[in-house]
């Protein structure tokens, strides 16, 4: 296939990084006053820190001001954050809580309008243009996965085929009948559908080019994996709700790093320990101030996603700073016997068995006499299951083998049925912490 | 040559149910049922009356299954009659994966199915001793 790059704000995504410092401390300037008096929140932090919003005078400055975390977000549940009066908020979303509450994010009209830019920035970053039928299969509704690529797709001027999460059966037929030629869901529902599709024997009739894949951690063999399949390319799309949604970033047909819109998110990457700044292409937590949002600002948000950073012009012209591949996250990531083990490394290890066996796992930590265990389960598919048992043996022993390796750690292997494992229409859970440590 | 199916199952109470259930509501008839177990899964063997599909049907609920050619053979209902199945196998050194039996109705003899890596070997020296070998359709 050939590629024309395209690049939709050339002025933005391409600019010096100068004149991109200059225009982010600009932005920087207005954020603090804007924020400063009108969210108690934010006056209290800086009040305690000693700083003032005069202080801040450049994008240099802002090591100068407080963190805000997803604890802050619930203690002000839901609209404590808000930075203009109630009635400019035009929309709500909201994140999955894996602890009860929601994390939910409130918009004004422009920034509704601007999560559509940012999404049609990717879109365009994926080769795509009004001529386009995007097939989104994201769930629709107060997760901003389908909204936000659903307002791409009318910023572009693309086609959006609205289907929603689920029914994989229809999915198919819609992807076929519609002649969609892009689709976007999260990568562990792209490979499944993948092997569905090609199971069904149809890939051939499809019109697909590229997908759109985020709101979870994947691997490279994964990306690779579902572009052999369906012949297209993948590209994949962070974003998340609190500070915007899909759209924030995303990695161009390059796949150097996911190129941060930087003219309205500042990212940086600190140290989990002690929130130093790393240095570039040194691994640390990624850390988000949104320049250009007016709803719900958020100063120096720390996402708990483990990711590098670099600068510099990548192959495809932007200048855009590059976040690599998510790692995890610093809550997904597992401490097992003193070493640090993530999902990621599992799913790595399993593709690269090649054909052996599929990359369906789950991860369960546990701790037994004192001893951390960790039992990985990993599904049986047709394709390597055996009528002998002393085959399936060596195969569970061949995965020990090959996860002790690549973890560091040795596991348990556990041969499950398909389906065992919580298929992921939504979020792949992969890891289950039983450890009841306080 | 008979057609048995193996399923794949997790060693967990009512694993073997749900594979029943299943070729129930596909109005299957199973023949014949064997199964292998470790602590954690095991396999089920089984010979039904329309293996193509009853693989289909289980496929479709999710169950890993596969196809694998077996050997049937008839005996007679006699002491020593499987020993001297077992002493032409071990004779002519062919090694047995697994077996099993089971009985066909009708007041027909009992049928022992076994697996093995030596699959033409085994026949050549069966029919040599005049051990009926039982196909699909003779079920």
């Amino acid at each position: 296939m050939e590629w024309k790059e395209q690049i939709r704000d050339p002025q933005m995504e391409c600019a010096s990084r100068d004149e991109m410092m200059t225009l982010q401390g600009e932005k920087l300037v207005k954020l603090v006053n804007r924020v400063y008096g009108a969210v108690p929140f934010y006056t209290q932090k800086m009040k305690e820190m000693g700083v003032e919003p005069g202080d801040i005078r450049g994008i240099e400055d802002i090591t100068k001001l407080p963190f805000t975390t997803k604890e802050d977000l619930r203690d002000n549940y839901p609209f404590g954050l808000v930075a203009v009066p109630q009635e400019q908020i035009a929309r709500v979303q909201g994140s999955s809580g894996t602890t009860g509450k929601l994390t939910l994010a409130a918009y004004t009209k422009h920034d509704v309008e601007l999560w559509g830019e940012c999404a049609a920035r990717c879109l365009a970053m994926a080769g795509l243009t009004a001529a386009d039928r995007i097939h989104v299969c994201y769930g629709y509704g107060l997760f901003t996965g389908g909204m936000g690529l659903d307002l791409g797709a009318q910023a572009l001027g693309a086609m959006a085929i609205p289907m929603s999460a689920g029914n994989t059966q229809r999915q198919m037929m819609c992807m076929e009948d519609f002649q969609a030629t892009a689709f976007a869901c999260t990568p562990s529902y792209a490979l499944y559908l993948a092997e569905s599709l090609a199971e069904a024997g149809v890939v051939d009739r499809l019109k697909l080019k590229a997908g759109i894949h985020g709101a979870e951690p994947w691997t490279e063999e994964m990306r690779h994996k579902i572009e052999d399949i369906l012949h297209i390319n993948c590209f994949d799309i962070y974003g998340l709700c609190e500070v915007l949604g899909p759209g924030v970033a995303q990695d161009c047909i390059h796949h150097k790093g996911l190129h941060v819109h930087h003219d309205h998110f500042y990212p940086e990457v600190l140290n989990p320990a002690d929130q130093s700044p790393c240095a570039e292409g040194e691994t640390g937590e990624l850390v988000f101030t949104t320049l250009s949002k007016e709803g719900m600002p958020l100063i120096r948000y720390r996402t708990k996603d483990l990711t590098s950073i670099t600068y510099g012009t990548c192959d495809c012209g932007r200048t855009s700073p590059r976040i690599s591949k998510f790692t995890g996250r610093t809550d997904d990531m597992k401490v097992i016997r003193g070493v640090n083990v993530f999902p990621t490394q599992v799913e790595t290890a399993l593709l690269k068995m090649g054909g052996d066996v599929a990359p369906h796992y789950l991860m369960i930590v546990d701790r037994e006499n004192n001893m951390d265990t960790l039992t990985v389960m990993v599904e049986v598919d047709e394709r390597f299951f055996s009528d002998e048992i002393r085959q399936l043996d060596s195969l569970r022993a061949k995965i020990g083998a090959v996860l002790k390796q690549a973890l560091g750690v040795s596991c348990i292997v556990k041969l499950v049925e398909p389906k065992t494992i919580e298929r992921s229409e939504g979020k792949a859970k992969r890891v289950i912490d039983r450890r009841n440590l306080v | 040559m008979i057609r048995q199916l193996s399923v794949f199952v997790e060693n967990t109470t009512g694993s073997i149910y749900q594979v029943t259930s299943a070729l129930n509501e596909a109005g299957i008839n199973i023949r014949a049922i064997s199964s292998f177990d470790t602590p954690d899964f095991g396999i089920l063997r089984l010979v039904v009356d329309d293996t193509a599909r009853a693989k289909e049907y289980l496929t479709s609920r999710g169950f890993v299954v596969r196809i694998h050619e077996v050997i049937g053979v008839e005996l007679e209902d006699r002491p020593g009659s499987l020993n001297a199945l077992l002493h032409t196998m071990a004779e002519n050194e062919i090694s047995i994966n697994y077996i099993y039996s089971f009985i066909i109705r009708n007041g027909k003899a009992p049928v022992m199915v076994f697996s093995t890596d030596g699959y033409e070997k085994a026949l050549e020296a069966l029919k040599k001793e005049s051990i009926h070998i039982i196909s699909d359709d003779e079920l």
